[in-house]
């Protein structure tokens, strides 16, 4: 990566400690393509940044790194003070409850209400019934879905269904929402709606890294944007647009 | 109390996945069962042929049918000379009277009276000789066979040999014809639990998206293996004890031996029936997670 390429973090402030922190972040795969290339990124608790760029780009390799489902080739990854690669697979579940994650498809279970479908993250990982009782209904508030908590997903609208996976992502307050293309399937109505969920979220503290290819809400939100292209980090910009300005 | 979350959440979950894929699941527990009524049927046939075995063994093991009033110094002699034989653990006179006695005895065990009709009958003396190990037989015949005091010999030691020559025949061809079944056995659980870990594939990833432990993941499945497994050994053990009624007598009537057929060895068979069910459910279904789980989501 050249130095022309390694932009100023202008949206950070020095004393913020960073949620997450690629330091030379590299990613190979087994068949030789290439995914990531010397990535250098530091993201703020509390932020709210856009990651942009074609298909192909290394959009989907950034967000596996941060959950950890793959470990880097080159370089490091810290989440929340922790070094992922130095990280024990028994430490992984503690590491996924600081991160939730909303997809483009929703990753509803198809046979679970929406009230079901929120309390299945708290059940499976050893939550007792009282504060399921207690906190699916406030996360349902918070998303707005509290008057249909015993639809099914497919009883349910595009928009309703990616708040119920938002609510899911929400339920062990994570300090980061990782939203990978939520707008992917949504109409532009629904996906505004649904962006000032993400706003209302980011405002309460929880740190926002959207993947997304809608170009109108980047350049409406003008909040930082990561641009990958090739693998590499070719932008890393506050108050930016969709594409470069200059 | 999160341990016991835990278990609750396991148990449940494993068994509503066994209901989810009911056919497989079902079939998979058939062959459990038929797996474990074939082991039942050798353990049943193997202790029958044990208790023959010993009875064999407990009995007389060479019998030496004696002459005709042998004077009693002549007698005294052979039974001093017998008890001194390598092998014989003892030596006992029984006269021509005990040995109708015992006739009668017999006859009367069986509901029957022995009806001589007036004649006189007498039957010979022998000398029963019973054997520390039935291998000594032979060499106690070879010295008895030179004898004059006795007439004729005869030995249990070919039913032994007959007897030791079935039960490992009976063992062999059991334990190869089970080890086949284990393994088809085997097969199904690992099957059942693949097909029951590629349907949930999606609940798995979200199970890992949200930060469910390993175990919370693993345990429901493994646990829907044993489930297999203790249901297939349930069924089996109700049927040995449906039909443990019919075959006591068959089994009284082939071993001669009443103490195969005991309350207590029903027991054991019943624990041994629960025990490899559980253990066979709990590795088809480890083995398949093993290979299944990691790459499944």
């Amino acid at each position: 990566m050249t130095d022309a390429l390694r932009l100023p973090y202008v949206s950070v402030p020095a004393t913020v400690e960073p949620v997450i922190s690629m330091v030379d972040v590299g990613m190979t795969y087994p068949n030789g393509k290439v995914a990531l290339v010397d990535v250098n990124v530091s993201i703020p608790e509390g932020d709210f940044v856009f990651l942009v760029g074609p298909s192909g780009a290394g959009k989907s390799t950034f967000i596996r790194l941060l959950i950890r489902e793959q470990l880097p080739t080159a370089g490091r990854v810290v989440v929340a003070g922790r070094d992922l690669s130095t990280m024990r697979r028994s430490q992984v579940p503690a590491l996924r409850r600081r991160i939730g994650i909303v997809f483009q498809d929703f990753r509803l279970l198809p046979a679970k209400t929406v009230y079901e479908n929120v309390a299945f993250a708290l059940e499976v990982t050893g939550a007792t019934g009282a504060e399921i009782r207690k906190r699916v209904p406030r996360l349902l508030s918070l998303v707005g879905l509290h008057e249909h908590d015993e639809h099914l997903p497919a009883q349910l609208s595009g928009g309703e269904q990616q708040r119920t996976a938002i609510a899911r992502a929400l339920v062990h307050d994570p300090a980061m929402l990782i939203a990978d293309e939520p707008t992917g399937n949504l109409d532009p109505v629904t996906s505004w709606d649904l962006i000032q969920l993400l706003i209302q979220i980011n405002s309460m503290g929880t740190t926002v890294l959207m993947a997304t290819h809608n170009q109108e809400i980047v350049n409406a939100m003008r909040r930082r944007v990561l641009a990958l292209e090739h693998g590499t980090l070719v932008r890393d910009e506050s108050g930016a647009a969709y594409e470069r300005e200059y | 109390m999160r341990l016991l979350r835990f278990i609750a959440f396991s148990v449940v979950r494993a068994w509503q996945g066994f209901w989810r894929n009911a056919m497989m699941s079902l079939a998979a527990t058939s062959t459990v069962v038929l797996m474990l009524v074939l082991l039942s049927g050798l353990l049943i046939v193997l202790a029958g042929l044990d208790s023959g075995l010993q009875y064999i063994e407990s009995k007389v093991g060479v019998t030496a049918r004696l002459r005709d009033n042998l004077p009693q110094p002549q007698l005294d002699a052979l039974l001093v000379d017998i008890r001194a034989l390598p092998g014989v653990s003892n030596a006992e006179y029984i006269s021509p009277d005990a040995a109708l006695n015992r006739l009668k005895d017999f006859y009367r065990e069986q509901g029957q009276t022995l009806d001589l009709g007036g004649a006189p009958i007498s039957l010979y003396a022998s000398v029963e000789i019973s054997l520390t190990d039935p291998n000594y037989a032979e060499s106690v015949q070879n010295a008895l066979s030179e004898r004059p005091e006795v007439e004729r010999i005869t030995t249990r030691q070919v039913d032994y040999a007959k007897l030791l020559s079935i039960i490992g025949y009976v063992r062999t061809v059991g334990i190869v014809a089970l080890g086949l079944v284990g393994l088809t056995v085997l097969f199904m659980i690992v099957n059942m639990i693949r097909i029951a870990v590629y349907s949930r594939s999606g609940e798995i990833e979200i199970m890992r998206l949200v930060g469910a432990s390993d175990s919370f993941i693993r345990w429901p499945f493994i646990l829907e293996g044993i489930l297999c497994g203790v249901i297939g050994a349930v069924v089996t053990i109700i049927l040995v004890a449906v039909a443990w009624e019919p075959i006591k007598p068959i089994m009284v009537r082939v071993f001669q031996m009443p103490t195969a057929v005991s309350t207590e060895f029903l027991a054991v068979l019943s624990a041994v029936i629960l025990g490899v069910g559980l253990g066979v459910g709990a590795l088809g279904s480890w083995i398949s997670v093993r290979a299944n789980l990691s790459s499944a989501a």
